[in-house]
């Protein structure tokens, strides 16, 4: 593919303004500063959010978390806790907060079309009643993001919808990708047969926790 | 799995409800007191309650659950977000704790280790049996069932509220048992310990509802056999028996995973198991979830 000489106009502030309009007032107070009881009915049911966090030059991140719905939890309605499972170790996340505290979350549910956001700020913890709350399989995080409710709403389903994200023939999508080992030997540019890299991964994936 | 329908939701102490449980197609399966079932909660967790309802009656189980102030989502979900009418799948009971036939019981209750002690005294009462119950509990409003206990069974339960009465004296209690009457105790670690301390062991039983600290030898990896199927199952340091068979593709019974519940029970053929859990296993038994072998290689019937 040829690269476009210059890059796609900038619109300014005022210019997105004008085309999009103001947000209707339902919008603007269906915002609350804190996790009702319809909230944390939803994060009880949540098995799935990102996680978005910035350093302090802006660069932004986002990262999925998941476990069982409700692994996230609601420690009184202004504060949330959300454990560190294994990943990948790069702890982009808390190398951010540590810079900038600022944090966007997504909550999913399967089937559902709204979804809901919380912003706020986070901090690394390793208190021992928070992390005894997240205990699975005999194990426990070493650490959880605590995050601090800034607003939290509903946001529309049209996205969803539009989408057809939990529509099941979407799933045949997932079929059309290359294999995550060919995708990395590509990448990698080794000759490295993908299907050994690819049972690697699917090797590393039976430990979960 | 049983359907069930959640009925009356009701609380029955602080942080304590009790949950009925109507059958959805019909009668449930029959249990003895002391029997308990794991209920598959929608968010994917499952626990273990004690039936304390009554055996007799065959249209509903009933339960009753305490909110644990570092619930992972279990307690916590049935107090918060479980809403009557809804479908809840249970396991068929199971009894770690039965009841068996003595002269004379004495049982020993703490907090919500009532439950199973509900069924067992109406048992003991039905069929004419000397029996009487110490319950204690921080607080007489976090004692559920007791104004209950009191009103059914008079000065036969002694209600005790350890903050304000301080502990019973189990070795005076120890010493006051007449020959042949049996202790049916069930509550909090530190309180069964001392239950241990006081009683002869042979004429105490217990039933713990988390697993006692135990420590074990370091893990090693070890291969499991499967003789119906002929496959080996690698069993790797890091991972439990249950959680190797089921990656490799055995639909074990999963609950507790901590050796409590006994979902998991698995039958072995050959070798020799490293039980683990708190149940006790019977012979030629053993839970995956948290047992593992003391020889190399274990044949399991699957």
């Amino acid at each position: 593919m040829t690269q476009t000489s210059t890059r796609p106009r900038r619109l300014s502030p005022a210019e997105v303004h004008a085309r999009l309009g103001d947000p209707e007032a339902m919008v603007k107070d269906k915002k609350v500063d804190h996790i009702d009881e319809h909230f944390r009915f939803f994060i009880a049911h949540s098995p799935f959010l990102t996680l978005a966090t910035a350093d302090a030059a802006g660069r932004a991140d986002c990262s999925p978390r998941g476990d069982y719905p409700g692994f996230v939890k609601v420690l009184d309605s202004h504060t949330l806790a959300i454990p560190d499972r294994p990943g990948n170790k790069i702890a982009d996340s808390f190398r951010n907060l540590a810079e900038n505290d600022g944090v966007g979350l997504l909550f999913l549910i399967p089937g559902m079309r709204e979804t809901l956001r919380v912003n706020g700020r986070g901090y690394p913890t390793d208190e021992p009643d928070v992390l005894a709350r997240m205990q699975t399989e005999a194990s426990e995080p070493v650490l959880a993001i605590v995050v601090e409710v800034a607003e939290a709403y509903f946001h529309c389903g049209r996205s969803l919808i539009r989408s057809r994200l939990w529509d099941p023939a979407s799933q045949a999508l997932a079929d059309e990708m290359p294999s995550v080992g060919e995708v990395t030997a590509a990448q990698m540019g080794t000759d490295i047969d993908p299907m050994v890299l690819t049972h690697a991964l699917e090797e590393s994936y039976r430990k979960l926790y | 799995m049983q359907q069930t329908i959640v009925g009356a939701i009701e609380r029955v102490a602080e942080d304590v409800v009790s949950l009925v449980l109507k059958g959805a197609t019909g009668p449930l399966a029959p249990w003895e007191p002391g029997a308990h079932i794991d209920l598959a909660l929608p968010n994917w967790l499952t626990r273990q309650y004690s039936l304390c309802g009554d055996p007799a009656d065959r249209e509903s189980y009933r339960v009753a659950v305490r909110h644990d102030r570092l619930s992972r989502g279990g307690s916590e979900y049935i107090h918060r977000f479980l809403r009557q009418g809804r479908t809840l799948d249970v396991s068929l009971p199971r009894n770690h704790f039965p009841l068996l036939p003595a002269p004379e019981y004495l049982f020993l209750a703490g907090g919500i280790g009532i439950t199973p002690i509900l069924p067992m005294l109406r048992a003991a009462a039905a069929s004419g049996v000397p029996a009487s119950l110490v319950y204690m509990g921080q607080s007489r409003a976090s004692m559920p069932f007791a104004d209950e206990l009191r009103s059914r069974y008079g000065d036969r339960v002694r209600i005790i509220a350890t903050r304000e009465q301080g502990r019973p004296d189990f070795a005076a209690l120890a010493a006051a048992l007449n020959p042949g009457a049996v202790v049916y105790a069930c509550g909090p670690g530190p309180m069964l310990e001392a239950a241990e301390a006081a009683f002869p062991a042979g004429r105490l039983h217990a039933e713990l509802f988390r697993p006692v600290a135990r420590s074990f030898a370091p893990n090693t990896a070890f291969e499991a056999v499967c003789a119906r199927s002929g496959q080996t199952v690698q069993v790797p340091a890091d991972e439990s028996l249950l959680d190797a068979l089921t990656h490799a593709g055995y639909p074990v019974a999963s609950g507790c995973r901590e050796g409590v519940c006994g979902s998991c029970e698995i039958a072995v053929v050959d070798g020799e198991p490293e039980h683990r859990d708190a149940i006790g296993a019977p012979a030629g038994r053993m839970y995956a979830c948290v047992s593992r072998a003391l020889s190399p290689r274990l044949v399991v019937d699957l």
